[in-house]
């Protein structure tokens, strides 16, 4: 992966692109496909396009809340660290599949009448609350990682506490927490699949369906490994670019 | 040392106390210092130099006294806390550098946040400051690519980069290697000249000799010693000035 450190701006373009790319075109290659998958094809393309669009929001909302609830967990306003502690515990200590299920199931007759969610949407909702909580405890590392020393001068030249955490400290733990942040949403792409359970049809659900009609489980979840491997491996490669970006001024 | 009578007086210093717990750090320190002086603050290790400084731009509360800076009146206001701020600049022992901002985004970075000012505006400037300390083909480069000497010579422009009225100076020079002490300290006798106030802790007898007007003596959290560097050096009146002074220059 030595050329992702070189090329990082290269590789993150690349690795979109490429990613796009995938999403509208699987449909073709695996319409030439024997028999299965073929006639499938636009079943799986329709199916990675959900699993995608599924990571994308609930990963782009965990970081969102992870940023806020890391933040909160260091907040000096103790209920608001009790609230945030609150969360990460609950979320962490329970399933996923209990979550995405309590989301789907309960959360209708808590919200008020006429306020109605798509399944999908309530698979992103979970779904990002989970990495969310994970994200917390990512970036409150991050941000205890940053020297005091540089919230000191932020201080001194007379930036106000939030131009120095925004301008300082954020970018700064940001740059720490990447790894991490990037593993969570790697692993995003696979738990989206437990979404399947409320009928979410995305790629997993689509291998089981496909497998059901035509009885030959082999291929077909063959099929989707391979992909699923391939969005893995396009989401690491664009975090891993993206954490090159950040190195810069941390190396010599 | 400068004749008060005839000079403003820029920080005032009455009977402040600082506390760490039960400790006193500085007990009825008073000082007053005037527009343009440069004084050199010198004392053992652990006797109140840094906290003293530090409760100048309020890093340390104080909790006892009273501090006013250029009229204002250092207390929990904010207001006067971002008005003093603006005025004192700082350099820190640890440079403390913005590590993901490169030198030129260094210095424009409070300028361009607190004093408003347009980017090109605050570049120009800051490619002025970093030709004033010999750094001007550095500007693209992150804090890690340069030396001690070098990365503390731009935290001195990122410094004077607010215009500041007084520059609070903590050991700037014990963090570097031998060789590059006295690049900074040229720095640092030049803007002597330039009629702007200066505060040093420092280890460094020679400067403070040299280049000082006024020299404060610290012990154990009390002022022993205000006197001309003359006389601190040739007759101090204090047995623990002495007993300093001796260890000084067998140190060296
Ligand atoms: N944040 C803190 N918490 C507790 N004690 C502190 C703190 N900062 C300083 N002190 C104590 O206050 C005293 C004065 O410290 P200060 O850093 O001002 O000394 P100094 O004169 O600058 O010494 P040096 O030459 O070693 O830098 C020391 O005994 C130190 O241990
Ligand atoms: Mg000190």
């Amino acid at each position: 992966m030595n050329w992702t450190k070189r090329y990082p701006g290269w590789t993150m373009f690349g690795s979109m692109v490429g990613l796009l790319f995938f999403l509208w075109g699987v449909a073709i290659p695996l319409s030439a496909a024997p028999d299965p998958i073929g006639p499938a094809a636009q079943q799986f393309a329709e199916g990675t396009r959900i699993t995608v669009w599924l990571t994308v929001i609930s990963g782009s909302a965990g970081v969102v809340l992870g940023v806020i609830a890391g933040m909160g967990k260091l907040s000096k306003f103790l209920p608001l660290r009790w609230l945030c502690d609150f969360y990460v515990w609950l979320i962490r200590g329970t399933p996923l599949l209990l979550q995405i299920l309590f989301v789907w199931l309960a959360l209708p007759s808590i919200l008020p009448e006429g306020v109605v969610l798509s399944d999908f949407a309530c698979a992103a909702i979970a779904l990002a609350l989970n990495v969310g909580a994970y994200n917390t405890e990512c970036v409150r590392a991050g941000i205890l990682a940053v020297p005091h020393g540089q919230i000191e001068a932020a201080r001194a030249l007379g930036l106000t506490p939030l131009q120095g955490f925004v301008d300082v400290v954020l970018p700064q733990s940001l740059r720490v927490a990447l790894p991490a942040l990037a593993n969570n949403l790697a692993s995003l792409v696979k738990d989206s699949s437990l979404a399947y359970v409320i009928s979410v049809v995305e790629l997993t659900m689509v291998g089981y369906r496909v497998q059901a009609e035509s009885y030959q489980p082999v291929p077909v979840f063959l099929t989707i490994g391979v992909i699923y491997l391939i969005l893995t491996t396009a989401f690491t490669t664009l975090t891993a670019a993206l954490e090159t970006r950040l190195e810069v001024g941390q190396k010599r | 040392m400068s004749d008060p009578n005839n000079q403003k007086q820029i920080i005032v210093a009455r009977n402040v106390d600082k506390r760490f717990g039960s400790f006193y750090a500085l007990r009825g320190v008073s000082a007053t210092f005037f527009e343009g002086q440069v004084t050199a603050i010198v004392g053992p290790s652990g006797s109140g130099k840094s906290t003293f400084l530090r409760t100048l731009n309020r890093l340390e509360t104080h909790d006892g006294g009273e501090i006013i800076v250029d009229g204002i009146e250092l207390n929990d206001d904010i207001q006067h806390l971002d008005a003093i701020r603006r005025e004192v600049g700082m350099v820190f022992q640890s440079f403390n550098l913005f590590s993901h901002l490169t030198i030129l985004r260094n210095i424009t970075l409070a300028p361009m946040r607190v004093r408003k000012m347009r980017r090109d505006e605050a570049e120009a400037k800051a490619l002025a400051l970093l030709d004033r300390v010999g750094l001007k083909n550095q500007a693209h480069k992150y804090p890690v690519q340069l030396s001690g000497g070098q990365q503390q010579r731009v935290a001195i422009a990122r410094a004077l980069a607010m215009d500041p009225k007084v520059l609070l100076f903590d050991e700037p020079t014990s963090a570097l290697d031998p060789e590059m002490v006295n690049e900074v300290l040229t720095v640092m006798r030049e803007l002597a000249h330039t009629g702007i106030t200066m505060l040093v802790v420092t280890h460094e007898m020679g400067f403070a000799r040299e280049v000082a007007d006024r020299v404060i003596f610290f012990d154990e959290g009390t002022i022993l010693e205000d006197t001309t560097p003359h006389a601190f050096f040739t007759n101090p009146d204090h047995e623990r000035a002495q007993a300093f002074l001796s260890q000084v220059r067998h140190g060296f």
